[in-house]
């Protein structure tokens, strides 16, 4: 693919829809297709991504110091961390599994909020970095981010599976609701952000050769 | 600053990318290529049409999947002689009612609710579209709205997530206990599958078109 011009459609007064995607003119409030409001660029964005990350770096702390299930076998009562948990896993000599768990629930949400802060930096504080580097990081994060759920989802199962009373059972711990939060905020911080804000700052160093 | 004077409706031969603002010029594509940025490699677009009849088809496959997905148990635990059974369904209402209910609705939406939405809507759109209902006010309107969530619903949709999660449930658990498979595990995982080729024959911007075509005539 070329582009036709190196210029942005802002310049060209051609306004993308964000719901819809048709390409209006600058003149125009309203989508000519889908009606919803126009808006070139949404500056606000930013500060409600910063806000929602920063919501989401908080409850991360929570989210892996409080147990996220608590465990009864023959009456011994174990409370397990997310990361004790991949600890036993790899004990049980399950380690594909622990791998998954492990990208999953530690390695996910801590690259999404690091890679986050370090997009949402690059375009507050104008750091000069590869843009279309940083892009690729953000698809990725896009992308793999909603792949946290498995957790939640495996320990929805497992409680509704094992409930033997004092014999064998499982139950969610305080954690779970922090991880699922985490996992929320995260996505809507992604998702709530104008990407192009990024790409509107001057090129510095201009990447694009 | 510079200004072209062009009427709506002249800028097909444009494409502007969403990711980084880009004007870029469209040209036909082979099949099964996809366009994407050249400056920030957020796909542009795809192939030009979907077809209706396959998207329908697999459609109505899915929704018949979704019930017993949904009715059957999906995984089965053996333990000292008693058995427990659960569906995806049990499963967000056993973290529910425990107190976790911002986990419970986690699991039902992105398991339970959000496919059921998306087959529906689908269904919906190809219905209006092939009916040719969506040219009157009503019908484009209601287009118009399924269209709008579309994004929105099949990111909410996390079927595939589900399909690893009892996987790693029945390893987890086999240290304590003999863990079978049921027939909601196959239709679940079935489900998932017709799900996954749906949603790659079905084409937004080809539907959005529709949308377009009936706010021309109109």
């Amino acid at each position: 693919m070329k582009p036709a011009t190196k210029a942005r459609g802002l310049d060209l007064g051609i306004y993308r829809c964000h719901v819809c995607g048709l390409l209006n003119d600058q003149h125009e409030q309203y989508c000519d297709r889908c009606h919803a409001k126009i808006t070139p660029r949404d500056y606000r964005s930013l500060q409600s991504s910063w806000a929602l990350l920063i919501t989401a770096a908080i409850l991360l702390v929570p989210a892996n110091i409080y147990p996220i299930t608590t465990l009864v076998k023959s009456g011994n009562v174990t409370h397990e961390t997310i990361f004790s948990g991949i600890l036993r896993l790899v004990h049980a000599d399950l380690l594909p599994i622990a791998i998954i768990v492990f990208t999953a629930s530690i390695l996910v949400p801590w690259l999404k909020i690091l890679g986050l802060g370090f997009y949402l930096s690059a375009i507050t504080f104008k750091i000069p970095i590869s843009k279309r580097k940083l892009t690729t990081g953000f698809h990725i994060i896009e992308w793999i981010g909603r792949w946290s759920m498995l957790d939640l989802f495996v320990i929805s199962l497992s409680v509704a599976l094992v409930n033997m009373g004092q014999l064998l059972d499982a139950q969610p711990a305080p954690a779970a609701t922090a991880f699922a939060l985490v996992i929320l905020f995260t996505q809507l911080a992604a998702k709530t952000l104008d990407t192009r804000l990024l790409w509107d700052q001057l090129d510095k160093n201009d990447d694009n050769s | 600053m510079l200004m072209t004077p062009v009427k709506p409706g002249k800028h097909c031969n444009l494409i502007v990318c969403s990711g980084c603002d880009l004007v870029v010029s469209k040209r036909a594509l082979p099949s099964g290529v996809r366009a994407v940025c050249p400056q920030c490699n957020t796909p542009l677009y795809d192939k030009p049409y979907c077809a209706l009849n396959g998207v329908m088809a697999l459609c109505i496959t899915a929704i018949l999947l979704y019930i017993p997905a949904m009715i059957y148990p999906v995984l089965e635990l053996h333990f000292l002689g008693s058995i427990r059974t659960s569906t995806v369904f049990d499963g967000a209402m056993a973290v529910w009612h425990q107190g976790y209910w911002v986990v419970g609705l986690g699991v039902l939406l992105g398991a339970v609710l959000a496919p059921a939405v998306l087959l529906c809507s689908i269904l919906a759109q190809v219905l209006i579209v092939q009916t040719g209902w969506y040219r009157t006010k009503f019908g484009r309107d209601t287009l118009n709205g399924l269209l709008r969530y579309h994004g929105l619903i099949s990111q909410l949709s996390m079927l595939e997530i589900y399909v690893i999660s009892f996987l790693v449930t029945s390893f987890q658990l086999s240290d304590f206990a003999d863990v079978y498979f049921g027939l909601g595990t196959l239709c679940f995982t079935l489900l998932f599958v017709v799900t996954l080729f749906l949603q790659r024959e079905y084409n937004l911007e080809h539907m959005w078109g529709y949308v377009g075509e009936a706010s021309d005539e109109s």
